[in-house]
Parts: structure tokens; C-alpha cells; sequence
């Protein structure tokens, strides 16, 4: 009885956040599916119904296929290189040393720099013509790289670029996680003769697992969505390396003035990035 | 008062002091124009507020924009003009953005003619001929006059044209030993090449395109060659844009990067620099980059663009038109604004602040007539106008413009990073192609 009388109330503080759920997320989810059932015509500019034809076109197209394919093969090496690299940023990081309040700083100054202006440092640096990394290379006798220009090399640019950018700010959630192993914990196993290994294996990684799941899904979703870094430095080129679906959709939307195959494509990201985070909870799940 | 409260009072009033000053001075760009309306007798009370058009437009001319604007303010003391300046790929995604969704931001835009009728298919643009003066038509070229109309309508005003000229850093010829060449002889591309090969050493590149990889630069490669990048209708790039000739005209650009190693693999922005900055020999670049290459300080020469060995001479044109938008609440205003910048004192002022080809018969015929054209440097603009009306072949007429153009643009790009251009040209078709289906319903005249 008590707990309907206060249903009302519970409704009421909870409205600004149910609100801004259904405002913010789930009704552009929504406006994005309708749209994508229909197609703009042209003089007019209204739009027409047209089912799922987007998909169709979508799905028998190769550009759809390629940028699939760049997609999740940037995920498949991103992804996980990120994960680890914020894992050992954050041990690190955890350190007992002198001044660590200070490396602790450094290692944030990437998260502070927007993507844009991340992104124009490293396209300077990373100049095939006059970058600080290939005279780097020239002074030390190494081969001048093309870099971003160059096929096979432009897509493992983003990848090192966007880490560079995005680690630090893991590695934060991480070393959270980290600092709440309380140190009794540790002190007793090491007496019993636990080796660190065994520690990280039976201690740290249960405890992280929190920590760890927000970090590896939240890394998952905004990889997944990752679109300025092709859009500011490669435009989704050399010969297509770096098309992701993000890229694509956007020029569907506003290049080949297509909203229909734009929306249908964000769709289909959705879809998969919904899948493959769903396997993640899954396979991360708290045993307790 | 006791000591601390005061304290705190004249703390308060400090911030206090800091926050009007500061919002005052963000009210002053609103109220700035309120006192000039109010002078004016003969705006009705209607009309009392100054109505504030927005200009969406390319970065490069912000200086001829801004001062052209103050004229026009001047003249009109009820329109405020808001320039939205953007460079150009970022200039076609905002018109892309903002009209795509109807949006009021953008009254008046900067239209490239190839997209005159991209933009009309797409209902962006609204019909000039009941907003402008009637007899504008005859002020201009008719070439300038086709290439904005669209089923017999005027759906933008020509602003101006442009032409190519080649370039050269007379002080890297002189430490060569190499003779400058002639302001009146046109170099063939192979001259060119041989002579580039003489003038690249460890810092220095003998030639570039101003436009690196960008469909209208690239075009008078393909049209010295005589190849059509486009079918008839509008609709085809396959058999065009990647038929053997242009597979030629291309392969010779990649030869430029890749083989003979004469141009530098940069990016479009950063080839006026490498001019000025003496890292560049010969400069192959628009009428308008004049005035900045002369303040430049630079030594340099001019001479004609180049042509491929007893083929066709195709040079570049193109042009920039202002439209107004479909969606504007202000379009009186706005179109206010496009004549004048397109007729009256506007454009004489776009003319001669930015070096700009005119498309105004009466502006050209002075181009002619007047010595001061007669004169280095100003004689880029007599070569450019001549240029214009003997050698200049118009870009592909396509209502699908932006799709040809992007993904072109994008194939040139892998040809110089060293991509096979057959397979670069072939990869682009299939996407063109593909994009052009949608416009299969919409005339292409």
C-alpha cells in the first residue's frame, strides 16, 4: 500500500530522466527506421514510401559490402588493442611511485584535445612531405612512409591516432577499478605465495569486471560509431580503406542526398553494434 | 556594516560590474543597427528593425565579400548581411545540410554553375526571374546566362568566372640557367614536364596544380584529350569517365607524383604556399590567386595553360553564381543582395578586390579597352578573359554534378598516391553509376 502511494511521486522524480530517454534516444531511433522506408523525390522534395527497397539496394550493392568490411575490421583490431592498452595504461598508472599525480596528468592531456584538432595535429605530423615522423624516420635511416596516402597504411593510422586519443580516458574507469582491490587483499595472498600473475588472474580481473564491462562496451559502441577521424583526414579514402559505415551513411545523407539509404545504413549499424554488445554482457557477466 | 560584509558587498558588486559589462558588450552586435534604421526617414514602422539576411559563402573571397557587403549596407540600411564564410568541400556540405532540411538559416548561397542544376532538381533554389531586374539577362554572357537557367528559368545570378594561367618563380628558372618562357607561347604538357625535370631538386618541385586532385582542375587534362566524361542524358559515367583516353590523360597526372617526381604529393590548401614560398617552379592556377601571388613578393612570370602535343587546347572554366534559397522567409532581401553583387556596384568592387573573371559584358569590354590591362601582372585577367571565350570547356552537365564530382575528386586523389588509374577510374563509375540511377525521372537540360 505504501509503495503505490508513492508510485506517483517516484514517477515524478524519475520523469526529466524518462523524458529525456524518449526524446533523446528512442524517438531518433525511431525517426531513424521510418526514414529509412522511404525514399526523397526530387523538384517536389517530398518523400514517398518505398518499404524496405533501401535495404535491398543496400544489401546488393559492393560499396555497402566493402564498407562493411572496413568496418569491422577496424573494430576487430581497435577494440581490443584499446581494451589493453587502457589495461596496462591503468596498472601503470596505479603505480606506487613518486610523482605519479603528475604522470596521471600527462597521460589525460590527449583526452582533453578535441578529435577534430587530435586529428589536424596528426595529419601535419603524419605529412608524407614535410611530417616530424618521417624526418624522424629520414634521421634515423628508415624508409619515408605515405602514411595516411597510402592504402594499406591508412586505416592502422586512424587506429594508432584514434587510441592515442581515446586510451587515456579508459584507462581512467580502469585505474577506478584498480584502486578499489584493496591492498590487504594482495598483501595476503603475496604471504601465501600467490605470484602476480595468479593475483591479476584470481583477484584484480574479478574485481575489474565492473569496471572492465563499462570500458569494453563503451570502447565497442564508439569505435563502432567512430566517423571523424575518415571524415577530417581520409575521406573514407585510399581506394576506400577507410569507408566505414559511419562515413558512408553520412555521405548518403548529405553528398548523394539520399536520407532513405543514409537511415537504412545507420540501421544496420545499430543492429550489429546491438549484437555484438549484447555477446559482451554475456560473456562478462558478474557471477555473483 | 561590519568590516567583512562590506567586503562581500564590494565583491559582489565587482562581479556584478564584470557581468554587465560583458553582456553589453555581446548586446552590441544586435543593437548596432537599430540607431541606423531609426535615421532613416522612409522605412515604415513595420519595418522598424533592420532584417538580417544570411549569406552562405566560399572562404576564398572574404575579402572582396566583406568590403562589396559594406557598400551594399550603405546603400541599404534596413538589411544587415551575415556572411557564413566555409571553405569549399565544407561550403557544399553546409548548403547540403541546411537545405537538405529546409532549414531558414541560409537566405542567399555561393551556387558552382555544375550544381545549378543539381540544386534546381533538388528544389533548393528559388526562381530569379520575378525577383531580379528583367533585362539582367542581357548584362551578362550568354554562356554565364545557359549555364544558371534550368527549363527556361533563372535560378541563380553569375558572379564571375575563371581561367588557369601557368605560374613561374622567375628566380628558380634564373638559378638554372633556364630562360623564362614566353608570356604568348603556349608550352606543350610534355615542354612542361622536361622542364619541371631541370627545375626539381632536394627542395624544390618543378611543377603543381593548384587544384591537386579536384575535378575542375583535372578536366583540362581529359579535355585536351578530347574525352567526355559524361553520357548525353547526364545519366552515364561508365565508357566516359574511364574510357582509354581518360585513363591517359590520368595516368600522365600519376606520372607527375609517382614517376618523374616533379609535383609534391599535397594536399589542395597547401599548393599557393609551396608557390609563394619558392618550394613550387611553375604554378598552375586560377586568375584569382593574382593579387595574393603578387603580395606575395614572389618573382614571378605567366604564361599560357598547357596543352597535350597536337591535341585539342582545353582550359579550365568556372564559375561562381548566387542563389537564393528555396526556403528563405527574407528573399527580397536576399535577392536584393545577388543583384548587387551581380550587377551593381558589387560586382565591379568582387572584380577588382579579388581578381576575379567577371561574366558582365560591360566589365569585360573594359578588360579589353583599358591599358591598365595591358600591364604585368594585371595582364592574367586579359589572358584568363581571352582564355574564357576561345579555349574554355564547361565541366560535365549532370543533374547528379555532386555524386560525378566526389567521387572523381576521390579517384584522382588515389592516382596520386600512386593507385592504378584504370582500376581508380573503374571503381568511381561503378559508385557514380550507381548514385546517377536516382535521376533517371529529372531531365538533364
Amino acid at each position: 500500500m505504501r509503495s503505490e502511494k508513492n508510485i506517483g511521486t517516484i514517477l515524478l522524480f524519475l520523469f526529466p530522466a524518462l523524458a529525456g530517454l524518449v526524446l533523446f534516444k528512442l524517438y531518433p531511433i525511431l525517426s531513424g527506421f521510418v526514414q529509412s522506408l522511404y525514399t526523397t523525390t526530387f523538384i517536389t522534395g517530398g518523400r514517398s514510401f518505398v518499404g524496405l527497397q533501401n535495404y535491398i539496394s543496400l544489401f546488393t550493392d559492393p560499396v555497402f559490402w566493402n564498407s562493411l568490411k572496413v568496418t569491422l575490421l577496424f573494430n576487430v583490431i581497435i577494440n581490443p588493442l584499446q581494451i589493453l592498452l587502457a589495461f596496462f595504461l591503468a596498472l601503470l598508472l596505479n603505480a606506487k611511485i613518486k610523482r605519479i599525480a603528475w604522470f596521471r596528468s600527462v597521460h589525460f592531456v590527449p583526452v582533453a584535445i578535441s578529435v577534430p584538432t587530435a586529428c589536424m595535429l596528426w595529419n601535419i605530423m603524419l605529412s608524407p612531405e614535410q611530417g616530424v615522423v618521417n624526418s624522424i624516420l629520414a634521421a634515423l635511416g628508415l624508409p619515408q612512409q605515405p602514411f595516411l596516402g597510402s592504402s594499406s597504411q591508412a586505416l592502422g593510422s586512424i587506429i594508432a591516432i584514434a587510441s592515442w586519443k581515446g586510451v587515456g580516458y579508459w584507462a581512467l574507469f580502469l585505474l577506478a577499478g584498480l584502486q578499489e582491490v584493496p591492498t590487504s587483499l594482495l598483501e595476503a595472498s603475496s604471504l601465501d605465495g600467490a605470484s602476480r600473475w595468479k593475483q591479476m588472474i584470481h583477484i584484480v580481473y574479478p574485481m575489474l569486471k565492473r569496471p572492465l564491462t563499462f570500458v569494453v562496451v563503451s570502447v565497442t559502441t564508439a569505435n563502432f560509431l567512430l566517423f571523424s577521424p575518415m571524415y577530417i583526414l581520409t575521406k573514407g579514402g585510399p581506394e576506400n580503406s577507410t569507408d566505414v559505415l559511419m562515413f558512408e551513411s553520412f555521405n548518403n545523407a548529405f553528398l548523394y542526398s539520399d536520407l532513405g539509404r543514409s537511415s537504412s545504413i545507420v540501421v544496420t549499424l545499430l543492429l550489429i553494434t546491438l549484437t555484438i554488445v549484447a555477446f559482451q554482457f554475456r560473456w562478462l557477466k558478474t557471477s555473483h | 556594516m561590519t568590516k567583512t560584509s562590506t567586503k562581500k558587498f564590494g565583491a559582489w558588486l565587482t562581479l556584478l560590474l564584470v557581468t554587465t559589462t560583458l553582456l553589453a558588450g555581446c548586446a552590441k552586435d544586435n543593437t548596432a543597427s537599430t540607431p541606423e534604421t531609426s535615421e532613416a526617414p522612409n522605412t515604415s514602422a513595420a519595418n522598424t528593425s533592420a532584417t538580417e539576411i544570411t549569406f552562405a559563402a566560399y572562404s576564398n573571397y572574404e575579402k572582396p565579400l566583406t568590403k562589396a557587403i559594406e557598400a551594399f549596407e550603405q546603400q541599404n540600411s534596413n538589411i544587415k548581411v551575415k556572411l557564413d564564410l566555409a571553405p569549399y568541400d565544407q561550403l557544399m556540405e553546409t548548403i547540403e545540410i541546411k537545405l537538405g532540411a529546409k532549414s531558414k538559416d541560409v537566405d542567399a548561397l555561393f551556387v558552382d554553375s555544375p550544381l545549378v542544376m543539381n540544386y534546381s532538381v533538388k528544389g533548393y533554389l528559388e526562381p530569379l526571374d520575378n525577383l531580379i531586374d528583367a533585362d539582367a539577362k542581357k548584362e551578362w554572357t550568354p554562356s554565364a546566362v545557359e549555364t544558371v537557367s534550368y527549363q527556361n528559368q533563372l535560378m541563380a545570378a553569375p558572379m564571375n568566372s575563371s581561367s588557369q594561367v601557368l605560374y613561374y618563380n622567375k628566380d628558380l628558372f634564373q638559378q638554372q640557367g633556364i630562360p623564362f618562357p614566353a608570356e604568348d607561347k603556349r608550352m606543350t604538357w610534355e615542354e612542361v614536364v622536361a622542364l619541371a625535370k631541370k627545375l626539381t631538386s632536394d627542395n624544390v618541385y618543378g611543377f603543381s596544380f593548384e587544384q591537386i586532385s579536384k575535378a575542375y582542375q583535372m578536366l583540362a587534362l581529359s579535355d585536351s584529350l578530347g574525352v567526355k566524361m559524361i553520357s548525353d542524358d547526364g545519366l552515364t559515367s561508365t565508357g566516359n569517365s574511364n574510357s582509354p583516353g581518360a585513363v591517359k590523360a590520368f595516368q600522365f597526372y600519376s606520372d607527375l607524383f609517382n614517376k618523374d617526381k616533379v609535383s609534391p604529393k599535397i594536399k589542395k590548401e597547401e599548393s599557393l604556399d609551396y608557390f609563394t614560398s619558392g618550394k613550387v617552379a611553375m604554378y598552375l592556377a586560377t586568375n584569382q590567386n593574382m593579387p595574393k601571388i603578387r603580395d606575395s613578393g614572389v618573382n614571378f612570370g605567366v604564361t599560357l595553360h598547357p596543352y597535350f602535343a597536337g591535341q585539342k587546347i582545353a582550359t579550365p572554366t568556372g564559375a561562381w553564381n548566387l542563389g537564393v534559397s528555396k526556403y528563405s522567409d527574407k528573399k527580397e532581401a536576399a535577392a536584393k543582395l545577388v543583384e548587387f553583387l551581380t550587377l551593381g556596384e558589387g560586382s565591379k568592387i568582387i572584380f577588382e578586390e579579388g581578381g576575379t573573371l567577371p561574366p558582365q559584358l560591360d566589365l569585360l569590354n573594359a578588360i579589353d579597352s583599358d591599358p591598365k590591362y595591358g600591364e604585368f601582372p594585371n595582364t592574367v585577367i586579359r589572358i584568363a578573359a581571352k582564355e574564357s571565350r576561345e579555349t574554355a570547356v564547361p565541366r560535365p552537365k549532370t543533374p547528379g554534378y555532386l555524386e560525378w564530382e566526389s567521387n572523381m575528386n576521390k579517384a584522382f586523389d588515389d592516382i596520386k598516391n600512386g593507385a592504378d588509374p584504370q582500376k581508380a577510374l573503374d571503381n568511381a563509375v561503378s559508385v557514380i553509376d550507381n548514385q546517377l540511377k536516382k535521376y533517371q525521372g529529372v531531365a538533364a537540360k
